[in-house]
This record gives structure tokens, C-alpha cells and sequence, in this order.
């Protein structure tokens, strides 16, 4: 999910309100910071209401059971990943009351090698109740475009009803679900129900679940529902839990957290208004006009966990293809009106990055993407990913200079690599899907757009490694990156450590071992856990095996700890050694003591770099541990200091503040002049503004 | 009565050439008032930049916002100081302006250069006559605020029921484009009153807001396109001067963009004053054509300064 949609929309109003909106944000920032609730430390697992949905917390200290082959090569015609569901669901919209009437048929492969009995089921939708969970979260702290507390357009309320739960050869259990609440025990969350089976499945055989279900859907929240007559229906049917380091991993729907699922095979029959133009995340295989005036689609996708599907009769379809490693991808591109202008640049975003990633990830495996483009006042659909589906979001005046569409259709297609196919726990490790997209986010587009990959006018620039750098600056150590996703302090923190730290820290490494090694290790990465899910520690463990080293001094303070790292010059100054004698102008034979005092402000210990330059062009590397919290470098020569620096190379893209890393004797007061330049024209300006109300 | 005085456009802004150092006034007086209320800004951002090696890599070859975004983000920010009176400088404009108004439209009513004492004696009269019709102003404005309020929410639903994002678009910009003219009809019959106040010496600034009521309603298209032709060659230049800024200039031109950035807040000055120059220039004139029934005005007689001059026979204004 693109955590910056809105954002930089609203940048799109200009650059001072960019700059005041984020002194906004600073100061919500520092309020924020002021809630007392205990944080629940990293990795503790959460609360549970059942036995049966039980999850695992992750742990530093596990190492993966086994360490998959990444030399395996997908073969044509064998299924790319252990296929644990089949799901076969008959869907029919009704636009005038934007619900959905559906039976969904779902085989599930016990391969779980135990007997399961309960089976826990997701019903995304009634998140957007009232006394949901989800609601409550939002209540609190916000999520994408509703502020915490601001009124709830009774619109944005959405539904899932099951009216019949069967088994195969188990009869009617519908009176058996039960609603469950493993993480906060909010009785008034329907979001997850279970149901206890008769008699237990066995290991390596199947059941068959009857489900028939009724969808209202809202106007578009949280990336599902309508805007007028356009539809984006995703999370809308009910969905199995993931049986998953022993136990079922079936979290509720929180305000911050995403999905989790089982690959597996899905065939969907959609019956739309015939003037519907649609599009979904598998391959159309049959349309069938029906009498009523309707049409039934049929789609079907394999080693995917997910099926979402959009309808608009206003779409604009544009297709186009990529010939790759794997073979030739159908782009098929769904335009909404007046945002045609954007049509190429998001196909050549979405080639570009798929170029890239084969390139230097792995081949892209399925035959198609599609992209849809949501419709103004429907941004709250855009930025979104689905297995083979994605949405993005663009306006209808949006600047060639700002990159907002691109940015979006990157990382919402980045996700087919992370979270698609490496489909890891976004729920409870949202960095892992989220955070390494986003670096690759970095990667790719500076590699498709150059260096200033955000904004790039001629008046300012702001690059995708600088983006993301601030973001997880705004609020740096509330929360590790390994937070449960729904135990945030709050949506900023989630956003800015789970989307930006991640990039950061990752960047960081990059520095550290060499952009090539990171790309071995991306690749490495991919192929390994490619249909499975991974954890963070086998991702920790893909690093250390590839490069070789040992990183847990960096993996301990910069994944699980919430340290921030700021080295600061904090003093350099000459100084004659004759000091009590007068300086004599023109004498050239003086002799000086030189300081360099470097202090480590932050409590994040990492070896550093201290580059000193005299006057005379000598200069001096000194290697510091950085385990003290400073160190002063002296010097005895003919040459007075010029300027000293630390971390000069910037390795540590997460320092807090660059501009402390430093400090040069002469001055250069050129910037400060450009900002008061600024300051003065904006105070005379509004000032004059006046003068046309006296 | 537009063919009348078809040359108000220029001699207002030979009248604001001449008369330049109201224009001089205004503008030292801004220039010290950004420059004091920026002053702890631009020194705690001193402190952090000026001895960076990071601040000329970011912010000077180029404009890196995220530098900028930084800026705010350190735990010692130079941007979250309280000592600055940056907010308050628009307030402070204001009433200068509205104490200065009186003194500038006594100088173009006259056209002479009025010394130093008359002329704040003519803005210390008119000061409290100003501030009053301040107030009559924003209680004028309230209908046209009422309208945008409605204009808003016709937007915001004609946005919500289109299929294209342009229908609402496009109402806006008209919706918008016809509230500006309001708007600006509204500060034109309030300048019309200043002016009145001024030259009639009028005290009830009710009574100036009726008599201009009726010169506006009488002399519309005159008036109005005076004021509004003034106002796109303001706007216009304006824009050009930011987009030279911002797009022809180098990002090292630190120089010439606060020459620029200087030039322009002059411009705005001097076209703000043009259009009150040219306002009083049709005023006078417009009085000098009345039949002689109307009884003819004089301008009161300054303590220093002779009365006005007649009009130049060159001007072609009648007698």
C-alpha cells in the first residue's frame, strides 16, 4: 500500500504549503509523542482469545528451520507454490444498492501435518463498523485520510454478512461460527469468526467449505468500496486463515495493518451490468451476455493469494505488453476520465519497473498486471496492492515534475515481489513487505528518473532516498520496525518506521557492503522465499549468508531496537601554540594545536569515519568505534584546520541530522541568505496583500 | 462617462511616477518590517548552516526540500523559535497602511508632494475615517464570503456527482472568476469612499460610502475597468517576475533573485498605488466636468503647500 498518496497530492497545492504542512506535522509529531500508553515490547506475542488462533511471535533469536533452495526455476505448467486453497466464488454487483450477493466454494489442503478441527475465517468488510476494532483504531489515531476523532461519513460504513456456512460431508454449520478476537478481545469485532468442525481434518486430506455471503460495500475506504459508479472490491470475501509456525495466524483488521494468506488458485465468476468495463487479478478466460442485461466474467488465477476486482463503466482500457526473462506480461491499464494524460506515464513506470526487477530481483512469473487509475474523489482506492492487480492514483493536472503516479505505480507493483510472491505476515511484520518495497521503491526509481526521483522542478527537488530518510525522521524511536503492525504508537510512527526506517536502515547497509552485494542479496532473498512466507530473521539470515558478515551489531540496534544515530562536530578550532604572543599578519611560520571533537548524541554505537582537512589541502581519515559518547583529535602542525567532518561518505543514511556533521571554518552563508531571501519576499508579500484590503 | 476620461490608466501612473516617494515609504517600511521579523529566524538558521559543508551541497546549488524539511525535523530546529513577530508583521502592514492611505491619497488628489508634516497630518486625519471603513468593508464582504461558502459546496457536489474531475473544475474557475470581480467591485466603491473622504474632507464615512455608491453605479464600466486593468498588468507582471525566479534564474543566483524578489514587492507596491493614483486623477476630474450648478470643489488649503495646480493644457482634462 502506498502510505503517501494523499501526501503528496496535497503537495501538489505548492511548495510553501508542502513546508507548512510538514511544520504541522512536526508539531503533531512532538504532541504525539506525549501519549503515555505503555508500548508492548517487540515480539511479545499478542493477546490471545483462542487457542486455536494462536500466533507465534517472532523471534530474534529463532533461526529459519531450513533454508529453501533458491536454485529452483519455476517450470512451466507446474504450479509455482504449494497450493493450499482453492477458492471458486460466483459474485453478482448490484450497483444501485453497491452490494455484492456471492457463494464462494473453498477447498482447503490440510498440509499442516496435524489434524485441524477449528478453522479460523477473515471477514475484512466489518471492519468498517462502527465498534470494530479497526474503527476504534481510528478513532484513536487516524489512518490514510481520516484524522483521528474528524466526523465518519455514514458513506464510508461496509459490510460482510455470512448467511450460510456448510462442509462437505459435515452439513449446515452456519449456527457454529462464532465471532473471535485474538488480539484485543473487542467482543464487538466481526472482522474474524471461527467455526469448530464435527470431526477433524486430517493431515494430507481436504475439506470443502460452502460459504454464501452478502457484501455492502462503502464508499472507498481503506483502499475497497465505490465512488459513484466505480467499483474496487477488495478483502471481500471470506478468507481462511494461514496455519503458520504451528499455529493459525488469523488476525483481526486493524487501522494499520494489511494481510496475510495462503497461495493457492481461484476461479471467480463476476456478473456485472453489461456496460461495466472491468478488470481483476487473473486471466478473463469466458464472458457470457446474459438476458437481464447483465454479464458474467470469468476469471481465473493460480499461486496467487488474493482475488480483487474493479468495474467502472467509464473506464478507459489501454493494453500494452513487457517481453521479459519469464515471457511476454499483458499490461492492461484502466483509465478513469480526465486522466488520460497520465496513461503513459504510468506504462512507463510500470515497464520500466518490471525491467528492473527482472533485472535484478528475479523474473516476474505471471502473464499479466493490471493497473487501474481511480477516479477524482476516489484516491482513497488508490495506492494498493493485489497479486496481479494494482491501484495507483494520479489528478488531473498533475505537474510532469512531480512523480506522484510513478512513485505509486512502482511501489504498488514492487508489492507483486514483496508481499505477492516473498508473501510474508503484514499483519505482525509490516516492514518486511512495506519497508524493503520501498527501498527497492529508491532503487528502481532513481534508476528509471535520476537522482531527484520525487519532485525534480527547476525550483526544488526532493529524491526517493531523501523521502524516505524524513518520513522515518518525523517520529524516529517510538517503535522498532518489528513492531506487531497494530501496536504502533500511532499511524505516523507506523508509517514512518515500518515505509521509511526500513529504506533507510536498508540503504544504510547498502553503503555499508556495496550496492552490488545488496542487489546479490535481493535476488538471493527473492529466490529463496518466493511463494512461501518468510520471516524477518530468514531476511536477516539471507544478508549475513550473502555478504558474509556478521551484522548483528547493526541488525540488533537498527531492526529490533529503537536507538537513533546523530554524530555531531561538536567543536573544531585552531589554535596558535604560541598563543600569548601577539599574531604577527604575514608571518607564515606558525605552528597550531588543532581540535576535533566528535560526539556520538544519539545511542545508536556504530564505527565512523572523521575526515579533517587542514588549510594547506592535507587532510587526515581517523576511524573511530563510536562506542564512547565522544572523542576528541588533536593535531600539531604548520596549517590551520579547514574543516572537519564525520561520516563523510554519509553510510549512515539514518542520521538524524547531516547537517551536524560537520563543520567548515569558513563560513558560507549562502544558504542562510537563500532561505531569508524567501522569508522576507513571503513576510513583504502578505504584508502587501494588505494593501488590497485597506 | 468611460470616454470622458479615457486617460486616468496613464496619468495614474505618471501621477505614481511623480509622486514616487509615497511609493518609497510604503516600500522601506515593508522591507524593515520582513527584515526585523524574520531577524531570529535567519540567525538560529545561521547557526546551523553557514558552517555545514551540508547547506551549500543541498540549498544552495539547487533547493532540496527535504534539506529544508530537516531543518524542522532536528531536535534543535532553527525553525521552531517563538521570538519572531513573522505572524504579526501582516497586522502591523495593515494598520501602516491604513494610517499611510489618508497622506497617499492626499498627495495624488493634489498631485504635490506634501512635506513631512502635512502629510502624516493628512494621514493622522484620515486614520480613524480608514479604520471605520475597514470595518464597513468586512461587513460588506460577508455576502461575498456567504457565496463562497455556497460556491464550496456546489463545487464539492458537483465534484462528487461528475464522472469527470473537469465539470467541477471548470465551475470553479468561472464561480471563482466571478466572485474575484465582486469582490473587486466591492474594494472599488471602498476606494471611491477614500477617495471622497479625502478630497471632500468627509467625516461620516457613511455618507462617502453612499456618495461612492452612487459615482460607482452612475460610472461603472469607467471605474471598473480602470481598476481591473490595472490589476492584470500587476498580476500578470508579477507572475512573469516569479516564474523568472523560479524557472530562468540559476539556483546560486542568490543576488539576483533578492533583487528580483525586491523589484517585484515594488511592483506590487506601485501598482496597488497606481490604482488609487488613478482613482483620485478620475475623481478629479470628474469633479472639474460637473455642470456649474454643482458647486466646485476646493481642495483645502495646505498649511505649507500652495492649492493644486490647474490641470497642464497638454493633459487634455477639462478645466
Amino acid at each position: 500500500m502506498a502510505r503517501g498518496i494523499s501526501r503528496p497530492l496535497l503537495i501538489a497545492t505548492g511548495l510553501v504549503v508542502l513546508g507548512l504542512a510538514s511544520w504541522a506535522a512536526h508539531a503533531h509529531s512532538r504532541s504525539s509523542a506525549r501519549v503515555q500508553t505503555h508500548a508492548t515490547p517487540a515480539h511479545k506475542p499478542a493477546s490471545v482469545a483462542s487457542p486455536a488462533l494462536s500466533q507465534a511471535a517472532s523471534s530474534p533469536a529463532t533461526p529459519p528451520a531450513a533454508v529453501p533452495n533458491s536454485s529452483s526455476v519455476l517450470e512451466p505448467g507446474k504450479p509455482f507454490s504449494t497450493r493450499v486453497v482453492a477458492y471458486q466464488i460466483e459474485a453478482r454487483l448490484d450497483p444501485s444498492k453497491h452490494s455484492i450477493a456471492a457463494t464462494e466454494t473453498l477447498t482447503y489442503h490440510n498440509l499442516t501435518g496435524q489434524p485441524l478441527q477449528t478453522f479460523p475465517f477473515h471477514l475484512y468488510l466489518n471492519a468498517f463498523q462502527p465498534q470494530s476494532t479497526w474503527m476504534t483504531e481510528v478513532r484513536l489515531n487516524g489512518t490514510r485520510g481520516t484524522q483521528a476523532g474528524e466526523a465518519w461519513n455514514p458513506k464510508h460504513f461496509g459490510s460482510i454478512t455470512v448467511t450460510k456456512f456448510a462442509v462437505e460431508g459435515m452439513g449446515d454449520l452456519t449456527g457454529k461460527m462464532e465471532f473471535a478476537h485474538p488480539d484485543d478481545n473487542n467482543t464487538l469485532d466481526k472482522t474474524v469468526f471461527q467455526v469448530a468442525l464435527p470431526k477433524p481434518i486430517a493431515p494430507g486430506e481436504s475439506v470443502v467449505f460452502h460459504i454464501a455471503f452478502n457484501d455492502i460495500m462503502p464508499e472507498v475506504v481503506e483502499r475497497t468500496g465505490y465512488k459513484r459508479d466505480f467499483y474496487m472490491v477488495g478483502q471481500w470475501f471470506p478468507k481462511v486463515g494461514v496455519w503458520w509456525k504451528g499455529a493459525w495466524n488469523c488476525h483481526q483488521f486493524h487501522a494499520t495493518t494489511e494481510f496475510f494468506s495462503d497461495f493457492g488458485t481461484y476461479d471467480v465468476k463476476l456478473t456485472v451490468p453489461k456496460d461495466e468495463i472491468t478488470g481483476a487479478g487473473g486471466d478473463l478466460v469466458a464472458t457470457t451476455d446474459n438476458s437481464d442485461g447483465t454479464k458474467t466474467l470469468e476469471y481465473k488465477s493460480e499461486d496467487v493469494h488474493d482475488f480483487s476486482w474493479t468495474a467502472s463503466p467509464h473506464f478507459t482500457d489501454v493494453e500494452d505488453s513487457w517481453s521479459g526473462s519469464a515471457g511476454i506480461v499483458k499490461i492492461h491499464l484502466l483509465m478513469s476520465p480526465g486522466h488520460m494524460s497520465t496513461a503513459p506515464r504510468y506504462l512507463a513506470a510500470v515497464k520500466g519497473t518490471l525491467e528492473k526487477y527482472d533485472e535484478w530481483v528475479g523474473p516476474y512469473p505471471y502473464d499479466r498486471i493490471t493497473v487501474v487509475d481511480p477516479p477524482h474523489g476516489g484516491f482513497d482506492a488508490g495506492g494498493m496492492e493485489y497479486p496481479t492487480l494494482i491501484t495507483a492514483g494520479t489528478t488531473w493536472d498533475m505537474p510532469k515534475d512531480m512523480l506522484v503516479p510513478e512513485v505509486v505505480t512502482e511501489h504498488e507493483f514492487g508489492h507483486q515481489y514483496w508481499y505477492g510472491m516473498v508473501a510474508t505476515n503484514e499483519f505482525e511484520e509490516a516492514w518486511m513487505d512495506e519497508g524493503i518495497n520501498s527501498y527497492m521503491e529508491v532503487k528502481v526509481m532513481d534508476a528509471l528518473y535520476g537522482k531527484n526521483s520525487f519532485f525534480k522542478f527547476p525550483f526544488a527537488q526532493l529524491s526517493e532516498d531523501e523521502e524516505q530518510r524524513l518520513s522515518y525522521l518525523s517520529l524516529p524511536d517510538a517503535d522498532p520496525l518489528t513492531r506487531l503492525g497494530w501496536k504502533f504508537i500511532n499511524d505516523q510512527s507506523y508509517g514512518g518506521i515500518s515505509y521509511g526506517k526500513t529504506a533507510t536502515v536498508l540503504l544504510t547497509l547498502e553503503k555499508m557492503l556495496g550496492e552490488e552485494m545488496m542487489r546479490h542479496v535481493m535476488h538471493e532473498y527473492f529466490l529463496r522465499y518466493r511463494f512461501t512466507h518468510p520471516t524477518g530473521e530468514d531476511f536477516l539470515k539471507t544478508i549475513e549468508d550473502v555478504s558474509g558478515q556478521n551484522l548483528r551489531w547493526y541488525f540488533n540496534q537498527a531492526f529490533y531496537g529503537t536507538q537513533v544515530l546523530d554524530f555531531e562536530i561538536e567543536d573544531a578550532h585552531s589554535d596558535r601554540l604560541n598563543w600569548w604572543e601577539d599574531e604577527k599578519p604575514g608571518t607564515k611560520d606558525q605552528t597550531y594545536r588543532t581540535y576535533v571533537t566528535v560526539q556520538r548524541k544519539g545511542d545508536f554505537i556504530a564505527p565512523v569515519d572523521v575526515l579533517v582537512r587542514f588549510e594547506d589541502g592535507k587532510s587526515v581519515t581517523e576511524h573511530w568505534d563510536g562506542k564512547d559518547r565522544w572523542i576528541r583529535y588533536s593535531y600539531i602542525g604548520k596549517s590551520k584546520l579547514a574543516s572537519a567532518v564525520v561520516d563523510p561518505g554519509h553510510t549512515y543514511w539514518l542520521d538524524r541530522d547531516f547537517f551536524n556533521n560537520s563543520y567548515v571554518v569558513k563560513p558560507d552563508s549562502r544558504a542562510t541568505h537563500k532561505l531569508e531571501n524567501l522569508w522576507m519576499f513571503a513576510v513583504e508579500w502578505v504584508s502587501q496583500l494588505t494593501n488590497w484590503l485597506t | 462617462m468611460a470616454s470622458a476620461r479615457p486617460k486616468a490608466f496613464l496619468e495614474g501612473a505618471g501621477l505614481v511616477w511623480r509622486r514616487q516617494r509615497v511609493v518609497w515609504l510604503i516600500y522601506f517600511f515593508t522591507l524593515l518590517l520582513a527584515f526585523l521579523s524574520t531577524r531570529g529566524l535567519v540567525q538560529r538558521t545561521a547557526h546551523v548552516l553557514d558552517h555545514s559543508a551540508e547547506s551549500a551541497s543541498r540549498l544552495v546549488h539547487g533547493f532540496d526540500i527535504s534539506a529544508f524539511l530537516e531543518l524542522q525535523q532536528i531536535p534543535q530546529s532553527p525553525l521552531t523559535g517563538s521570538n519572531d513577530i513573522f505572524g504579526v508583521a501582516p497586522v502591523i502592514s495593515l494598520l501602516f497602511l491604513i494610517f499611510v492611505t489618508g497622506g497617499v491619497l492626499a498627495v495624488y488628489y493634489r498631485d504635490e508632494s506634501l512635506p513631512f508634516g502635512p502629510f502624516f497630518e493628512a494621514c493622522g486625519d484620515h486614520f480613524w475615517r480608514f479604520l471605520r471603513l475597514l470595518i464597513y468593508f468586512a461587513i460588506a464582504m460577508i455576502p461575498v464570503l456567504i457565496l463562497v461558502g455556497v460556491t464550496s459546496a456546489a463545487y464539492h457536489h458537483i465534484d462528487e456527482v461528475s464522472v469527470s474531475p473537469l465539470t467541477a473544475v471548470r465551475f470553479g474557475f468561472v464561480a471563482g472568476i466571478i466572485l474575484l470581480l465582486l469582490a473587486m467591485v466591492i474594494r472599488l466603491w471602498f476606494d471611491m469612499a477614500q477617495v471622497i473622504a479625502v478630497a471632500e474632507e468627509e467625516r461620516a464615512m457613511h455618507r462617502a460610502l453612499r456618495q461612492a455608491a452612487r459615482l460607482l453605479a452612475r460610472n461603472f464600466l469607467s471605474l471598473f475597468w480602470l481598476y481591473l486593468r490595472i490589476s492584470i498588468v500587476a498580476v500578470a507582471v508579477f507572475a512573469l517576475g516569479l516564474y523568472i525566479w523560479m524557472v530562468v534564474f540559476r539556483p546560486e543566483s542568490i543576488g539576483n533573485a533578492f533583487i528580483l524578489g525586491q523589484l517585484l514587492i515594488l511592483w506590487w507596491i506601485a501598482t496597488r498605488l497606481w490604482q488609487r493614483a488613478s482613482e483620485a486623477k478620475w475623481y478629479w476630474e470628474f469633479r472639474g466636468s460637473q455642470p456649474a450648478s454643482v458647486p466646485v470643489w476646493t481642495p483645502p488649503p495646505s498649511p505649507v503647500a500652495p492649492p493644486p495646480p490647474a490641470p497642464a493644457p497638454a493633459s487634455g482634462v477639462p478645466a
